[in-house]
C-alpha cells in the first residue's frame, strides 16, 4: 500500500518536471509569436500580456524590408545544394572505406573525420581568401561546397558505422548475382541505411539552414544572402521595433519548424536506428 | 589536382611483389583499388578545399603582419607573443574554460530528461517532440528572441517578481558573471533537446527483457538504472559528450553575435568572437589568424579523444 502510494507521488512528480520543462522549451517560441501580433504602441503599453487586437501589420513590414522571398529562396537552395552534396560524397567514402578492399581507405576515413575538429571560426579568414579565390564569393555554388564540406565528418562517421553492420555476405551474394558496386551501393545499402540518411538529411537541413557565420562570410551583402544574414542585419537596424523584429524571427524559424513537425516520426526512427551500433 | 596523384603512384608499386603470387585476383584489386580511390575523390576534394587548406593558409597568415587595406609581410612569431600580453586574448580563453567547465551539465541535464521521458508517462510522445523544438530554431534568432526574454523588464524579471525573488530579477545581460552564465544558459535552452533525442536512441537499445530480468530480480528503479541502463547507455554518453566537446564553444557564436557582442566590458568574449572582431572589424588578419589557430589548438585538444573513438567504431568490425 505504502509502495503503491510513493510510486503515485513519484509519478505525479515525473509529470510535473516534464511539464516545467516543456513550458520553458516553448514558452519563448510563443511569447515570439504574441509579440509579432501586437502593435507598437500595444507592446510598449503592455509587453508581456496578450494583444488587445491582432495585427498583421508587422509581418508584411517585414516581408517589405527584407525581400522574403529571394532570401527564401535562397537558402533553399544553398541548403538543399549542400545537403544533398554532403549526403552523397558521405555515401560514396562510406562504402569505399568499409566496403571496398581499398588500401588507405583508413587513413582518408581518418583525414575526413578529424577536420570535425576544424571549426569554421578558427578558420573563417583563410576559408573567405579561398572562396574569394575560386571565384565563388556571392556565389550559390561557393556557400554549397563550404556546407557540404563542413557537414562531411559527421555524415560519414555515421554512415560508415551503419554500413559496417552490413555483412560482408550479403554483399558477396550481390556480386555473385551480377550486380555492380554502384548497384550494390545505391539499391542495396542506401535502402538499408534509410534511417540514417532521413536521421542525416533532417540534422544538415536544420543546421545549414539556420548558420549564420559562413554565409554571412561568403555571401555577405549579396543578393545572394541567406535568411538568417537578412535576419541579422533586421534585427541590426536602429529604428526596429520588437513586434517587427519578432514577425522577421517567426517567419525565419517557421520553414524548419514545419519541416520538423511533419517529419517528427521519420526523425525519431532515424535517430533511434543510427544508435544501434 | 596533386591530391588524386599522390596516393595513386603508392600502391602500384606496392603491388608489384605480390603480383605473381596470385596473377588472377590482381585485376579485380587493383580495379577496385582505382573504384575507391574515385569514390573518395569528392570528399576529399570538400575536405581539403575548404578545411585543410583555409588551416594551412591561416597558419601561414597568422605568422605575418598584415593590417588594414595593406599588404602584409612575414612577422615571425610577433603574433603569437603579442597573444600571451593581451588582456583580451587571455579573458576570451578564460571565458572557453569557464564554458567547458559546464560541460556536465551539458551532458547530464538531457540525460535525466531522457530518462524521465522513458518512463513511459502519459503523453512521453508529446514531450519528445516538445523537447526538440528549440533545437530547430537557428541560433541567431535565438538569440536575438532571448533579447526580449532577458530585458530587465522581460518575461523572466517579471516572473522572478512574481514569485517574491524580487532580487534576483536583475538585467542579465548587463551584469560581468551574469552575461556569461545567460549565453550559456541560452544555449543550453537551444542544444538540450538534440541531447534528449540522442539518448532517447541510446535507450532504444536496451532491450526490455534485459530490465525485466533485473525488475524481477528484484531490483529496485534506481539500481536498475545505476546497474543496468547507464552502463548500456555508455556509448551514447561519449558520442553526446564528443559533440558537446567540440561544439559548445562553436555554438556560443551566434549567441554572442546577437545577445552581447562580448560585452559587458570582456565578460563574454570568447575566441571564437575575438577571431572574427578582429579580423573583420578591425581587420587584422595576421593577429586574427594567430588567434584563430590558438582557438584551433584548444578545439583539437578537447575533441582528440573523440574522434580517436569516432575511428575505432568506424572501422571496427561487428561481432
Amino acid at each position: 500500500m505504502n509502495a503503491r502510494h510513493s510510486a503515485r507521488i513519484g509519478r505525479y512528480l515525473l509529470t510535473f518536471a516534464l511539464v516545467v520543462v516543456a513550458v520553458a522549451a516553448v514558452y519563448p517560441l510563443l511569447f515570439t509569436v504574441v509579440s509579432s501580433l501586437k502593435t507598437q504602441s500595444g507592446f510598449a503599453n503592455d509587453p508581456l500580456g496578450l494583444p488587445a487586437g491582432i495585427t498583421l501589420d508587422n509581418y508584411l513590414e517585414a516581408f517589405r524590408r527584407m525581400d522574403m522571398p529571394r532570401l527564401l529562396l535562397n537558402s533553399l537552395i544553398t541548403t538543399l545544394g549542400g545537403l544533398v552534396l554532403s549526403v552523397l560524397a558521405a555515401l560514396l567514402v562510406a562504402y569505399a572505406v568499409t566496403k571496398l578492399r581499398f588500401r588507405g581507405g583508413k587513413v582518408v576515413f581518418l583525414l575526413i573525420i578529424v577536420t570535425l575538429t576544424i571549426p569554421s571560426q578558427a578558420i573563417i579568414y583563410p576559408l573567405y581568401q579561398t572562396v574569394l579565390d575560386l571565384g565563388m564569393s556571392g556565389e550559390y555554388q561557393g556557400l554549397i561546397l563550404a556546407y557540404a564540406a563542413f557537414g562531411l565528418p559527421l555524415g560519414t562517421y555515421q554512415l560508415a558505422g551503419y554500413f559496417q553492420q552490413v555483412p560482408d555476405e550479403l554483399i558477396e551474394a550481390a556480386r555473385v548475382d551480377g550486380a555492380g558496386h554502384l548497384t550494390i551501393l545505391f539499391r542495396l545499402l542506401a535502402p538499408i541505411a534509410t534511417p540514417a540518411l532521413a536521421a542525416l538529411a533532417i540534422f544538415n537541413f536544420v543546421w545549414m539552414w539556420n548558420d549564420l557565420l559562413l554565409p554571412l562570410v561568403i555571401m555577405g551583402g549579396s543578393d545572394s544572402k541567406t535568411l538568417m544574414v537578412g535576419v541579422s542585419l533586421l534585427s541590426g537596424q536602429y529604428d526596429v521595433s520588437v513586434p517587427l523584429v519578432s514577425a522577421g524571427l517567426i517567419v525565419a524559424l517557421l520553414p524548419v519548424l514545419v519541416i520538423y513537425l511533419v517529419f517528427q516520426r521519420q526523425l525519431v526512427a532515424g535517430a533511434l536506428a543510427g544508435s544501434g551500433k | 589536382m596533386t591530391i588524386s596523384t599522390a596516393p595513386v603512384a603508392e600502391p602500384a608499386a606496392a603491388d608489384a611483389p605480390t603480383a605473381p603470387a596470385r596473377p588472377p585476383r590482381r585485376p579485380a584489386h587493383a580495379r577496385e583499388w582505382w573504384l575507391g580511390a574515385a569514390l573518395v575523390l569528392p570528399a576529399l576534394v570538400l575536405a581539403l578545399l575548404f578545411k585543410v587548406v583555409p588551416l594551412v593558409r591561416g597558419v601561414i597568415t597568422s605568422f605575418e603582419s598584415s593590417s588594414g587595406f595593406g599588404g602584409s609581410e612575414f612577422a615571425g612569431a610577433d603574433n603569437y607573443t603579442r597573444m600571451f600580453d593581451d588582456p583580451m586574448v587571455l579573458t576570451s580563453f578564460r571565458n572557453a574554460l569557464l564554458v567547458v567547465a559546464t560541460l556536465p551539465v551539458w551532458i547530464v541535464v538531457p540525460l535525466v530528461l531522457a530518462l524521465l521521458i522513458h518512463q513511459r508517462a502519459p503523453g512521453w510522445k508529446f514531450f519528445r517532440a516538445v523537447y526538440f523544438v528549440p533545437y530547430t530554431i537557428a541560433p541567431i534568432v535565438v538569440g536575438i528572441m532571448f533579447r526580449q526574454i532577458l530585458s530587465p523588464d522581460g518575461p523572466v524579471n517579471a516572473l522572478l517578481r512574481g514569485v517574491g525573488l524580487e532580487p534576483l530579477a536583475i538585467e542579465w545581460l548587463n551584469g560581468r558573471n551574469s552575461a556569461l552564465f545567460s549565453l550559456v544558459a541560452v544555449a543550453l535552452w537551444s542544444f538540450f533537446g538534440l541531447g534528449v533525442m540522442t539518448y532517447l536512441a541510446g535507450l532504444a537499445t536496451i532491450p526490455e527483457e534485459t530490465l525485466e530480468a533485473a525488475y524481477l530480480d528484484g531490483a529496485g528503479f534506481f539500481r536498475r538504472l545505476w546497474s543496468v541502463v547507464v552502463p548500456m547507455l555508455r556509448p551514447t554518453v561519449a558520442y553526446w559528450s564528443v559533440l558537446c566537446a567540440s561544439g559548445v564553444l562553436i555554438w556560443l557564436f551566434p549567441l554572442i553575435y546577437a545577445l552581447t557582442q562580448g560585452g559587458p566590458g570582456d565578460a563574454t568574449m570568447l575566441p571564437e568572437y575575438l577571431v572574427f572582431l578582429t579580423t573583420f572589424q578591425f581587420l587584422d588578419r595576421g593577429y586574427g589568424s594567430a588567434i584563430g589557430i590558438a582557438l584551433f589548438v584548444f578545439v583539437a585538444l578537447l575533441s582528440i579523444f573523440s574522434v580517436r573513438h569516432m575511428f575505432t567504431e568506424g572501422t571496427r568490425k561487428p561481432r
